[in-house]
């Protein structure tokens, strides 16, 4: 038991200091200074957000489905590894105290979100449903005593072999969870903490006799899955090696490569085309800053706002477009090519200023009148000319 | 007999003050299939890794058709074909597009690259994979991507380094019966293993490697000879050679 233990620290000591060391290296990049411009932005237009919101959004149900989702997900972290398949298998018997740990530590770090979340939308709360639902603070303990029971009522369905019956219990749990919070939401506290406790007695009697042993492989995935998030943010600031992206296809899109033709010179163009459109998320984030930037650009009335969105996004789009360089450095291949000098360099400046041009045309075109595209076509634009005529031949004669 | 690959006392490793390598010499010609033979650990992939040219040597030369990787990098590069222990793959590259890119990296014509590719694809019964993406290969098919992409390039030197790991019957078959018919042509191969039974059947001759040393090289006649031993098979050379080693 005592080994078990320090099993269960050990692997949560060595999840941490990783952490932290990733989260030292975001910390020192520009992003969170980026973070906290948008912060700023944003809590100036929240307000207005709010004034603009009609009288008759769904604020209930917006907050039922929200948190509903939140609560039922799993997520319970078991720091579990692919080898412990072969190494912690023999000891499933004695592991009890190991994801008991797993569970409260859960407990606590959802919590941890779901406080976060509830703040950030702690204003739209208090406007709308507020004085019927009662006190934050009553709510929030509601939300955290409903994520525990999601937490430990997920850890024993996992046990259910059949994957059709173990996808409709999580169904059907998103649906008590939403039909306990809409009680929460509408004002209705005693009625929600009524059913909360009959769920309380259905784990009791239900989910803690569901037999069955522990489905190895699914823990590991959803393990895999918790952290994937928070090493994908990491991987954009540095490579992380534990990160297996799957790859997607993404078939509407292979017009593109037609772009490239059959050619030596082309050997980089044409594998850093397909890492962009299949592999990561580069085109997933390409994508979603250049969504965001739109959004921006048309929220902020201010000139000067306008071009400093512009500039923003499109600094952050091209910090990270820019990795797809170190994206075949992990394989000896390219190494062996006999490729002319620069290819590589080439390959990557091609594909940049494609995305840089297409994302200056659609700024620009977001900016509406005549003087705002002017200056987030010149803003946005200088951001690409830094960053492709002069920080990457840098870059390169310096390494 | 033409030397397509020389290798003259070659020192080498990772840091120069702790050399893996001592003094390897040996020679592929033309026409000539020669097996690199050792244990794990022996220093046959980093033998391999200088002669890629992804390590310097400390010292010695090495030299692919007369030529030094200093001295001419594509030129060097272009001469050989690199077959790597573990497949070394591009996760978001479909089969085809592997071949594709390998071809044009190393200049193959665009009709050449679709002809030879529809002709392997075809012998290491993979046409109907062309399309996949690695994600769902077994190892065995990862490593006939490498092998089909390092016979695309026709090339005059061939490096494989366990090249057997995984394959199927069929597929070492294929695998053996086109490097003797590249042999046939004219192309020189290098081929590091420990299946020996497998080399004794393939090799024209032999390098023995053990702890970064050549302990023995020729024919399996001129190997017996020197161990002293006609008859015997390379296996039992090769273990007995390599015990008086360890006794000394």
């Amino acid at each position: 038991m005592n080994n078990v233990m320090t099993l269960w620290q050990s692997r949560k000591q060595e999840y941490w200091s990783t952490a932290v060391k990733y989260l030292r290296l975001i910390g020192n990049s520009g992003f969170l200074f980026a973070i906290y411009i948008l912060f700023l932005f944003g809590s100036y237009y929240y307000g207005r957000f709010l004034e603009w919101l009609p009288e008759n959004f769904p604020a209930v149900l917006f907050f039922t489905l929200v948190f509903a989702w939140i609560a039922a997900r799993g997520r319970v972290r078991t720091f579990v590894k692919q080898a412990d398949l072969v190494f912690l298998l023999p000891m499933e018997e004695r592991m009890k105290p190991y994801f008991r740990s797993s569970i409260r530590y859960s407990w606590l770090m959802e919590t941890g979100w779901i406080t976060l979340l509830f703040l950030v939308l702690a204003p739209l709360y208090s406007d709308r449903i507020g004085q019927a639902a009662g006190p934050l603070l009553l709510v929030l303990l509601f939300l955290s005593l409903l994520k525990g029971w999601n937490l430990a009522a997920s850890f024993e369905e996992q046990r259910i072999g059949d994957e059709t019956t173990f996808r409709m219990h999580k169904w059907l749990r998103f649906f008590v969870n939403a039909g306990i919070l809409f009680l929460l939401f509408s004002g209705l506290l005693p009625a929600a903490a009524i059913s909360a406790f009959g769920a309380a007695i259905i784990y009791y009697l239900y989910f803690r006799k569901i037999k069955g042993t522990l489905q190895w492989q699914r823990l590991i995935e959803i393990e895999n899955n918790t952290v994937r998030m928070f090493y994908r943010i990491a991987n954009n600031f540095t490579d992380v090696p534990h990160l297996k992206e799957s790859i997607r296809e993404r078939r509407w899109l292979s017009f593109i490569y037609r772009f490239v033709s059959y050619s030596r010179r082309n050997v980089y163009k044409y594998l850093f085309a397909r890492a962009f459109l299949r592999s990561g998320d580069y085109f997933g984030v390409y994508m979603r800053l250049t969504f965001l930037g739109v959004i921006f650009i048309l929220a902020v009335d201010l000139s000067w706002g306008r071009w400093l969105m512009g500039a923003l996004f499109s600094y952050m789009t091209v910090l990270q477009m820019e990795t797809l360089r170190y994206h075949f450095h992990t394989s000896q291949m390219p190494e062996l090519y006999p490729l002319p000098d620069k290819t590589e360099e080439k390959g990557l400046i091609y594909w940049l200023k494609i995305l840089g041009i297409l994302q200056v045309a659609i700024f620009t075109f977001a900016a509406g009148n005549v003087l705002d595209s002017i200056t987030v076509l010149a803003a946005s634009a200088a951001v690409y000319v830094y960053v492709i005529y002069y920080r990457i031949p840098k870059r390169n004669s310096a390494g | 007999m033409e030397r397509l690959l020389e290798l003259e006392h070659v020192d080498g490793g990772y840091q120069r003050t702790r050399p893996v390598l001592h003094d390897i010499s040996f020679n592929v010609n033309r026409h000539e299939i020669v097996g690199l033979i050792g244990l794990n650990g022996a220093g046959k992939s980093t033998t391999i890794k200088h002669i890629l040219g992804l390590m310097e040597p400390h010292r010695g030369t090495i030299k692919v058709d007369g030529q030094t990787i200093a001295g001419s990098p594509d030129a060097y590069r272009r001469q050989l074909a690199y077959i790597p222990e573990t497949p070394l793959l591009y996760e978001e590259l479909t089969l085809w597009e592997h071949l594709e890119v390998t071809a044009m990296a190393y200049s193959i014509s665009e009709e050449d690259f679709q002809n030879r590719a529809e002709e392997l694809l075809k012998e290491f019964r993979m046409t109907k994979m062309k399309n996949w993406f690695p994600d769902h290969f077994s190892k065995g098919m990862r490593q006939k991507v490498m092998i089909m992409s390092a016979f695309l390039l026709e090339p005059k030197l061939y490096i494989a380094d366990e090249p057997f790991v995984g394959l199927d019957p069929v597929g070492i078959k294929s695998f053996l019966e086109r490097m003797q018919e590249m042999r046939d042509q004219g192309c020189g191969i290098l081929m590091s293993t420990h299946i020996l039974s497998t080399a004794e059947k393939y090799c024209d001759r032999f390098v023995f490697l053990d702890q970064g040393r050549v302990l023995m090289q020729g024919t399996l006649l001129e190997l017996q000879e020197q161990a002293g031993m006609p008859g015997a098979d390379l296996d039992d050379i090769y273990v007995a050679v390599t015990e008086e080693d360890t006794h000394e």
